[in-house]
């Protein structure tokens, strides 16, 4: 076990219709923008350049795709747990996170069912969730399945 | 404007009746330049500060998934081009870059991606992209341009399918004050 995961797991029977995902909150800083070409190798200038974005009719550099994903994948796993499966995703960007906003994460469970898979039975949960930024501009909407174990066995 | 060069977002430039005639091209495989590792899966979580176990404890990892696993979200990285080769072959671009239009950038719009197996370290990912659509032309906030659609596979080397993933960009030239 290491200091600081959380092993918790929730299992398909814990899980009921409208049941919320905790609030995840996080300042983007300017070298956390910066992260994004470091950690996924993505040199697109939009996400380094201050100069280029602002070309481009943005106000400065903004988080790439994957750092949207990421921050949606962590916020479904930091919820399911880690012995959840993502199934799908699917993220409409509205609004760019720039370099000194806030991500604002939320989200609800949309509904469950069991889907009838080679080899057995998988529990799914559907979710949707939002991310704004610090105003509560919208950013990006998600619908997102994850599976998750059963109890019974 | 600054260096594109080398980025693998080298834009091709070209007309809305250039990119209808490439809707349906798929690209040939291409294997992206290192197998899934540790080092970073984890520069990945610290940037998302993300805690999973499958990222950061392997005894964990082994027992639920075999191995420690990427983050979903990573799925990209693993066939991003590389800027500089020896002998100095020049980087793939993305397909979607390639695409001539007249937009001489672009942002993205959307990302739906199905992940059939976990993806672990170890895992040497491939990608095959095809392009799907291009829209007419649109005008958003940002600027005036076509929204470009792709439908990527990706496979791990034993050739079994991992994700399947279309994504929608918008290239785009900003509108004249």
């Amino acid at each position: 076990m290491i200091d600081g995961v959380d092993y918790s797991q929730r299992y398909f029977e814990d899980v009921q219709p409208n049941d919320e995902l905790p609030q995840v909150e996080d300042l983007i800083t300017y070298r956390r923008v910066i992260m994004n070409p470091a950690t996924t190798w993505d040199y697109f200038p939009g996400h380094h350049d201050p100069a280029y974005a602002r070309a481009q009719g943005q106000p400065t550099i903004y988080v790439n795709t994957m750092h949207f994903l990421g921050f949606i994948d962590r916020m479904i796993t930091e919820w399911a747990g880690p012995r959840s499966f993502l199934v799908r995703r699917n993220v409409s960007t509205l609004m760019s996170i720039y370099a000194g906003d806030t991500m604002v994460g939320s989200g609800h469970v949309v509904g469950t069912r069991r889907e009838e898979m080679e080899g057995g039975v998988r529990c799914l949960v559907d979710l949707e969730l939002a991310v704004t930024n610090q105003h509560g501009t919208p950013c990006a909407s998600v619908l997102a399945t994850v599976a998750v174990p059963t109890r019974a066995t | 404007m600054s260096d594109l060069g080398g980025t693998g977002y080298d834009i091709a430039m070209g007309t809305y009746e250039d990119a209808v005639s490439m809707i349906g091209h798929t690209t040939p495989v291409r294997f992206g330049e290192a197998p899934v590792n540790v080092a970073m899966v984890r520069h990945f979580a610290a940037m998302v500060r993300d805690a999973n176990a499958g990222f950061w404890d392997e005894d964990f990892a082994a027992e639920q998934w075999g191995g420690c696993i990427a983050p979903p979200a990573m799925l990209m990285t693993w066939v991003m081009p590389i800027e500089w080769r020896p002998g100095g072959a020049l980087p793939v671009p993305l397909l979607t870059a390639r695409v001539p239009l007249p937009g001489t950038t672009f942002v993205n719009a959307s990302n739906d991606t199905e992940f059939f197996h976990p993806i672990r370290v170890g895992d040497v990912l491939n990608v095959s992209e095809e392009l799907v659509d291009v829209s007419v032309e649109k005008r958003t906030a940002l600027g005036t341009g076509h929204f470009v659609t792709t439908c990527s596979t990706f496979r791990r080397q034993d050739g079994t399918m991992v994700a399947r993933m279309t994504n929608v960009l918008f290239r785009f030239g900003a509108d004249d004050a």
